[in-house]
C-alpha cells in the first residue's frame, strides 16, 4: 500500500474549513494525514456572521467547526499558532519558534487582512489600537467590541461597504448613536452605482443611521481612550467606539517569504496551484487569472475544484473564476448586485428603473442580448431569476424590462378555449362569458356552469380567472 | 388478437363498496348495475378519505371492465411475430419449458420478476415469496423504485420507518400551514383538493413549491418557483434560516432528536445568496416560508416526487424531515412531515417483500435474524433463501446479460413507458429469452412478450391495498371477470408448481395468503398481524402498526417515539450537489416530467378510456414564451426535445407556468411520445431511484420556415 501523504494547510478560516469538508466528503482524510495551522484560538466560524456574535449571539453560534470534529476525522489542529515560511527544499511548514511540519502537499488558505489606514491618534504609548478604537474582522473583535459598547454611546464607523455597514446596523440595534463615515460618493461602491448608493443611503438615514459620504478620518482624539474624531474637512464628531471597516487585502506575507510569486495575490492557475510545486492555495489570499476576490463564494468554489484535484476524484477539474453575486441586507435594506456596476462600451444598453416614493432602485446593463451586470436596492425579488439567467448566459427577452417581471406575469400564452373542468368539459370561454355575464366569486361561476362541481380540482383556476377577469382587469400585453 | 369486440353485460356479486384502481388515495366508491348491466362509479359519502368525491379518473374507471380491447385469452408470440391466443394449459406449458431451461442454463437467478405497487398486498406478498422460494432467483424488485424509493429510504434514516403519512389526511385539513414540496395534487390526486380546500376555508396558508406553476400552485398563497434539482439547497437554506431567525426549538431537539448540532455547523455554506443563486426562489419568500411553518403552531411539510424523484431524492427526504424535526413540529395534531404517495399501493407495496433487498414487514433479506425467520414461515432452509439483488433499472439495465436475468415475469408494470431512458429498456427485453406479462391489457410492455397471461381487474378480486396514511382496506370484488382472465395469486402459483415447488403454494383463499402474511410481519415495523378481513369489513380500514387483534392501529406514527432504539429520530449532514446531468453548452435546457389529471401513470389503463383521451389526446410540451419567441414555435406547433439519448416530437403548450430554462412534458405515453426516452437514469445511492426530475435537452422548431425568394 502507498505511504499516506502528507497535506498541511495554513489557515483555519471559511476556506479551509470549506477545503476540509470537500476532502472529507470525498474520503481525503483517508488519503492524507491533515494538519491545519490557525493563528486563532478554537475551531473554524462563519466570518459572515460574525455580526450575530456583535448583536449578542453566542459565539458558538457561528462556530462551523468544533474542536470535536477534528478529532474526529484525524485532523490535527495547530491551533493560536502562525506559521513563518515554507521550506520548499525539507518540504516542511515552519510554524514561528522554529517548529517544521513536513509536508506533500501544503495549502495556502490565510485569507485577508483588514485594510487599517494610518490615523493620527489611532495609537496608545504601547503602540496597540487606543482604548475604544476597533478593527471588524474576528470573533474576537466582535466579542470585545460587543462588551465595550454601551447603549447611548456614540459610534463611528469608518467605511461604507458591506462590512462597515452591517457593524453600523447592529451597533445600532444596540442602542448607540452611529455616524458613518465613508470616502467614496455612495455607499457600497464595490457593488452599487452612485444613484442606488444613493438610495440606499436616504433609507439608511431613515432606518436611524447618519451617514458622511466623500469624508474621510484624519484624527481619532483622546489621550487615554476616543473621545471623538475629526474628519478630513475639519468637523468634529464625538465618538466614545471608532470602528475601522476599511476593506480588506490579501495576507500574503508568508508566500512572499517563502519565495512564492505574489503580485495582489498568492498567483495561482486554473488548478490552484501556485508555481511551487506541492503549494496550493485558496481564498481570498490568493490572485487568479488578475483577480483577487473578497467574498467567500469563490473560495467555495475553490475548495471544491482543489479537493476534486487532491484526492483524484476529479483530476480535470478546473477553475475558471467567479461571478460575483452579492447579495445583502443592509442596515435593513434588501440589496443584489451582480456583474459590472457601469457600462463601459459606447453599445452597452443601461436601463434604470427608479421609484423615489417606494426607495426601490433597479438597473440593467445589457451588452449586445446579454446581461453585464444589474443591480438592485429595495426590491430585489428578481434578482434570484437574474443571477440564474446571468449565470447560465441567457438571451434576454426582446424588451429585457420584462426580465425584471415574474416568469408567470410576463408574456402573453392562455388560449381561451382550454379546458378548465375536465369532469363536466367546461372551457375557459365559457367560464369567462358567465363572469362577464355577473358570475363575480367562484361560487357563482361553480353554479352557473357548473364547472368545479365535480372534483373540485379546477377551483383555484377558477379562482384565478375570476381574479383576473371580474375584478381587477388587467390591461392586455402587446 | 384475441380481443373481444362488444361490451357483454357484467355479473355483480351483489357487494358493491370497493376501492378505485388508480392511486394511492384508494377513493371508495360504489360499483353499480345501470340498466344495460354495466357498471357504473359512485363515489363512497362514508369513507372517510374521500367522503363522497372523485377525480375525473375514478368516476370513469369503470370503463376499464367492460373495455373491447381486453385481453380474455393467454397469448403466445408466433413464429411470424404477432401474438395468438392459445389455452391456458399450453401457455403455463410453454413457460414453465422455457423457465426450467433458462434455469438449466444460466442457473437461479436468472429468471426474474418484475412487480408493482399497483398489486395488492396478498400478490406484493406471494410475489416475493415465489421469486425467493420457487425461482429461488435475487432478482425481482419492482416499479415502486420509480416512486417511493427516495421517500422510504430518507424516512427511514430520519425516522426509522417509512409510513408516507405518519398522520391521517383529515389532518391537512386542520393544519394552519401547509407546505407542498414537488407536490400537485391538484392533477396527481384531485380528491386530495378536498383537504387542502378545507385547511383554506379555515384559514390556514398554503406554500406550494414547484418549479411549474401548476393548479396546486395557484391554489396557494406563497409558490416557490425553483430550478429542477435543487429542493435539497432550498430545504438546506431553510433550515441555515430557522438557526439565523431563532426558531429552532432546542427543547424539542433535546428531548426526541439526535445529531442536530453537527447538522446546524454544517449550513454555513446555505447562506442566502448563495441558495437564492442556486435555487432562483427569493431570501423574502424562503423567509416568508421558514416563519410560516414556525410560528403556527400546526403545519405540515409534504413532500411528493418532484423533490424525491432525483439523484439525491432521499437525502432531500432527509432535509425535509429534518426541517420539520427542527422546528419543532413532528409527532404532533395536525403537524409534521410526511410523503404523497403516489400508485394505489404503493405503500404497502414497498413494506412487504418485492423489493430487491427486503423480507415482508419491512425485514431485511441480509439480516440473519429476518433470514432465519422466514426460513421458518416458509418452511426452507435458511441458505435456500438468496440475498439482495438488484434494484429496479439496474436489474431491467443487466437483462439479458451474464449479470441479468434471461426470463422475466412481469406483473402490472409497463416498463417501457415508466423507466429512464426507456430506448435503452426496450434494448433489453428484446434480448431476453422469455418475457411474460400478466396483464389485462396489451401495452408498450407487451410489445416485447413472448406470452400474455390475462389477469383479473381490481373490481374482479378481492384484497387489501395500504393507502398514503398507511391505512389498510379491504378493495372488494363487486363483478365477475368474464370468462378467461385469472388472478394473479391463481398464475403464480401455478408457476411455482411449473418450478415443481407445490408445497406452500395452494391458498384457499386470498384472505388465506392474507392471513399468512399479517402474521409473518407480527413483531416488524410494519406490523399487520391484528388486521383482518373481518376487521377490514367493519372498519373503515386500519392503520399500521396494528400488532394484536384488539388493538386499535396507530393513525398517529409518531406521538411519543420515533422507530430506532432509543425513541429519538437522527439528525445527519446531506449536501446539495449537481444533478446527474446538468444543462451545458450543448443540451442548455432543464426537461422535467409530471402527470396529466386525466392520465394515470404509464396510461396503460387510461388511455384506453374515451371520456380521458378526449380530453387529453397527446403530451404536449410546456415551453415559456421567452423560450418558445427565442426558438421561433408558436403555441400548438411542433417542437423537437433532444437529450442524449433520444429525440421526441411534442406538440408546444406555450405557457407562463413554466420556468424558461427549463421544458416539462408528461409521462403516460410510449413510442414516439415518450417523455421517458429522454430521461437520464442517474440512480440515487441510498434507494437506487432513477432521476426522473431533471435531464439536459435541447429544443427547435419543426416548422419548416418559409423563405421568400429573392
Amino acid at each position: 500500500m502507498s505511504r499516506v501523504k502528507d497535506l498541511v494547510i495554513v489557515g483555519n478560516g471559511m476556506a479551509t474549513c470549506r477545503l476540509l469538508d470537500e476532502l472529507v466528503s470525498r474520503r481525503g482524510h483517508e488519503q492524507y494525514r491533515i494538519q491545519v495551522v490557525g493563528e486563532e484560538p478554537g475551531g473554524a466560524y462563519n466570518r459572515v456572521q460574525l455580526s450575530k456574535v456583535l448583536g449578542g449571539a453566542e459565539p458558538d453560534a457561528v462556530v462551523t467547526k468544533p474542536l470535536a470534529w477534528y478529532t474526529k476525522h484525524g485532523i490535527a489542529l495547530h491551533s493560536e499558532r502562525r506559521v513563518d515560511f515554507l521550506d520548499s527544499k525539507a518540504r516542511s511548514v515552519v510554524l514561528e519558534g522554529g517548529e517544521p511540519l513536513r509536508y506533500d502537499i501544503a495549502v495556502l488558505a490565510t485569507g485577508s487582512q483588514p485594510i487599517v489606514p494610518p490615523l493620527e491618534g489611532m495609537h496608545d504609548e504601547d503602540g496597540n489600537l487606543k482604548s475604544g478604537v476597533f478593527v471588524y474582522r474576528t470573533l474576537d473583535d466582535c466579542v470585545r467590541m460587543r462588551s465595550f459598547a454601551r447603549a447611548g454611546d456614540t459610534a463611528v464607523v469608518l467605511g461604507g461597504g458591506l462590512l462597515g455597514l452591517e457593524a453600523a446596523k447592529v451597533l445600532g440595534d444596540r442602542g448607540l448613536h452611529v455616524t458613518v463615515v465613508h470616502l467614496g460618493h455612495g455607499l457600497m461602491n464595490t457593488q452599487l452605482d452612485f444613484v442606488g448608493g444613493e438610495m440606499l443611503r436616504r433609507q439608511i438615514e431613515q432606518n436611524g443611521l447618519f451617514v458622511r459620504t466623500g469624508r474621510t478620518l484624519e484624527t481619532i482624539v483622546g489621550d487615554e481612550y476616543v473621545t471623538g474624531v475629526q474628519l478630513d474637512d475639519g468637523e468634529h464628531l464625538s465618538a466614545d467606539l471608532v470602528v475601522l471597516a476599511c476593506g480588506v487585502r490579501p495576507r500574503v506575507e508568508v508566500a512572499k517569504k517563502s519565495k512564492i510569486p505574489v503580485n495582489k495575490g498568492i498567483l495561482v492557475n486554473d488548478t490552484l496551484a501556485t508555481q511551487t510545486p506541492g503549494v496550493y492555495a485558496i481564498g481570498e489570499c490568493t490572485e487568479h487569472a488578475g483577480v483577487t476576490y473578497g467574498l467567500v463564494a469563490p473560495a467555495w468554489e475553490q475548495a471544491a475544484v482543489l479537493a476534486d484535484l487532491l484526492t483524484g476524484t476529479g483530476p480535470l477539474a478546473r477553475y475558471h473564476g467567479t461571478k460575483l453575486y452579492s447579495r445583502l441586507k443592509v442596515a435593513g435594506v434588501e440589496v443584489a448586485s451582480l456583474g459590472v456596476i457601469e457600462p463601459s462600451l459606447d453599445s452597452d444598453r443601461v436601463i434604470q428603473v427608479i421609484e423615489e416614493r417606494q426607495m426601490s432602485y433597479r438597473k440593467l446593463i445589457v451588452r449586445g442580448s446579454k446581461l453585464i451586470g444589474a443591480q438592485f436596492v429595495g426590491d430585489v425579488k428578481n434578482a434570484p431569476a437574474l443571477i440564474q439567467s446571468f449565470d447560465r448566459d441567457e438571451t434576454l427577452p426582446e424588451d429585457p424590462l420584462e426580465s425584471l417581471c415574474n416568469f408567470s406575469a410576463s408574456g402573453t400564452a392562455t388560449s381561451a378555449s382550454r379546458m378548465i373542468c375536465n369532469c363536466n368539459q367546461i372551457t375557459e370561454t365559457s367560464v369567462r362569458e358567465a363572469i362577464a355575464a355577473g358570475a363575480t366569486s367562484v361560487e357563482l361561476v361553480v353554479e352557473r356552469t357548473r364547472a368545479g362541481s365535480g372534483c373540485g380540482s379546477c377551483r383555484g383556476e377558477l379562482s384565478r380567472l375570476v381574479e383576473k377577469h371580474a375584478v381587477r382587469p388587467l390591461p392586455l400585453s402587446a | 388478437m384475441s380481443v373481444s369486440t362488444a361490451a357483454p353485460p357484467v355479473s355483480f356479486t351483489g357487494e358493491t363498496r370497493t376501492h378505485c384502481p388508480y392511486c394511492a388515495f384508494q377513493c371508495g366508491m360504489h360499483l353499480e348495475p345501470d340498466a344495460l348491466a354495466h357498471p357504473t362509479v359512485r363515489p363512497d359519502p362514508d369513507f372517510p378519505v374521500n367522503r363522497g368525491k372523485m377525480c375525473i379518473k375514478g368516476f370513469n374507471s369503470a370503463a376499464l371492465l367492460t373495455n373491447s380491447s381486453r385481453v380474455t385469452s393467454p397469448l403466445l408470440r408466433t413464429a411470424r411475430g404477432s401474438l395468438a391466443p392459445v389455452s391456458w394449459d399450453e401457455a403455463f406449458g410453454f413457460v414453465g419449458e422455457k423457465m426450467r431451461a433458462v434455469r438449466e442454463k444460466y442457473g437461479n437467478d436468472a429468471l426474474g420478476a418484475f412487480g408493482s405497487g399497483a398489486l395488492t398486498n396478498e400478490k406484493v406478498y406471494l410475489l416475493g415469496k415465489l421469486v425467493r422460494v420457487a425461482f429461488r432467483s435475487r432478482n425481482v424488485d419492482y416499479n415502486g423504485r420509480y416512486c417511493m424509493a427516495s421517500a422510504a429510504a430518507g424516512q427511514n434514516r430520519v425516522f426509522g420507518v417509512d409510513r408516507g403519512m405518519p398522520f391521517p389526511v383529515s389532518d391537512v385539513g386542520e393544519t394552519e400551514t401547509l407546505v407542498l414540496w414537488g407536490v400537485n395534487t391538484a392533477d396527481t390526486m384531485p380528491p386530495f383538493l378536498e383537504w387542502i380546500h378545507e385547511q383554506q376555508r379555515r384559514g390556514g396558508r398554503l406554500i406550494v413549491v414547484d418549479p411549474r406553476r401548476t393548479e396546486t400552485a395557484r391554489l396557494g398563497q406563497l409558490h416557490l418557483q425553483l430550478r429542477p434539482g435543487t429542493d435539497l439547497a432550498l430545504a438546506n437554506g431553510l433550515l441555515a434560516l430557522a438557526w439565523d431567525l431563532e426558531l429552532v426549538d432546542r427543547d424539542y431537539l433535546e428531548r426526541r432528536t439526535n445529531g442536530f448540532d453537527e447538522v446546524r455547523r454544517s449550513l454555513s455554506s446555505y447562506e442566502p445568496a448563495r441558495v437564492e443563486r442556486i435555487t432562483g426562489v427569493p431570501l423574502g419568500d424562503m423567509k416568508a416560508t421558514v416563519e410560516a411553518l414556525s410560528r403556527t403552531s400546526k403545519s405540515m411539510l409534504l413532500s411528493g416526487r418532484g423533490a424525491e424523484q432525483q439523484s439525491k431524492g432521499s437525502d432531500t427526504v432527509v432535509a425535509l424531515a429534518q426541517l420539520m424535526l427542527a422546528l419543532g413540529k413532528v409527532g404532533f395534531p395536525a403537524s409534521g412531515y410526511g410523503t404523497v404517495t403516489g400508485q394505489a399501493n404503493g405503500q404497502g407495496g414497498r413494506e412487504h417483500g418485492q423489493k430487491a433487498d427486503q423480507l415482508p414487514g419491512y425485514r431485511s433479506i441480509e439480516s440473519d435474524a429476518d433470514r432465519a425467520l422466514f426460513a421458518k414461515i416458509w418452511g426452507v432452509p435458511v441458505d435456500a433463501i438468496p440475498r439482495k439483488g438488484k434494484s429496479a433499472f439496474e436489474m431491467l439495465d443487466a437483462l439479458g446479460t451474464d449479470e441479468g436475468a434471461r426470463s422475466l415475469v412481469v406483473f402490472g408494470s409497463n416498463l417501457p413507458v415508466a423507466s429512464p431512458d426507456s430506448q435503452r429498456i426496450e434494448a433489453r427485453l428484446r434480448a431476453l429469452d422469455l418475457l411474460v406479462v400478466c396483464d389485462s391489457f396489451l401495452n408498450e410492455t407487451t410489445e416485447f412478450a413472448h406470452v400474455v397471461l390475462p389477469t383479473k381487474q381490481w373490481a374482479e378480486e378481492d384484497g387489501t391495498v395500504t393507502n398514503l396514511e398507511g391505512r389498510v382496506i379491504l378493495r372488494r370484488q363487486v363483478a365477475e371477470a368474464p370468462p378467461g382472465p385469472r388472478g394473479d395469486i391463481e398464475i403464480m402459483e401455478r408457476l411455482a408448481a411449473e418450478l415443481g415447488v407445490d408445497s406452500g403454494f395452494g391458498y384457499a383463499s386470498t384472505e388465506a395468503v392474507f392471513d399468512e402474511f399479517r402474521r409473518a410481519t407480527s413483531g416488524s415495523r410494519a406490523d399487520y398481524a391484528g388486521i383482518t378481513y373481518e376487521r377490514l369489513n367493519r372498519e373503515s380500514g386500519v392503520f399500521w402498526p396494528c400488532p394484536d387483534e384488539s388493538h386499535p392501529g396507530t393513525p398517529r406514527l409518531f406521538a411519543e417515539r420515533f422507530f430506532f432504539p432509543d425513541g429519538k429520530a437522527r439528525f445527519e449532514v446531506v449536501h446539495h450537489r449537481a444533478a446527474g446531468e446538468e444543462p451545458d453548452e450543448d443540451y442548455p435546457l432543464y426537461f422535467t416530467t409530471g402527470r396529466y389529471r386525466e392520465h394515470y401513470n404509464s396510461g396503460a389503463q387510461t388511455r384506453l378510456v374515451d371520456k380521458l383521451t378526449a380530453v387529453r389526446p397527446e403530451p404536449k410540451l410546456q415551453i415559456h414564451p421567452r423560450l418558445a419567441t427565442e426558438l421561433g414555435v408558436e403555441d400548438g406547433e411542433e417542437i423537437e426535445v433532444e437529450s442524449r439519448r433520444a429525440r421526441v416530437i411534442f406538440t408546444a403548450e406555450v405557457t407562463t407556468d413554466i420556468r424558461p430554462d427549463t421544458l416539462f412534458a408528461p409521462f403516460h405515453w410510449g413510442g414516439r411520445k415518450a417523455a421517458n426516452a429522454l430521461t437520464f437514469p442517474a440512480l440515487d445511492p441510498t434507494s437506487r431511484m432513477p432521476e426522473f426530475k431533471i435531464c439536459a435537452v435541447r429544443a427547435r422548431a419543426v416548422r419548416l420556415r418559409v423563405v421568400p425568394s429573392a
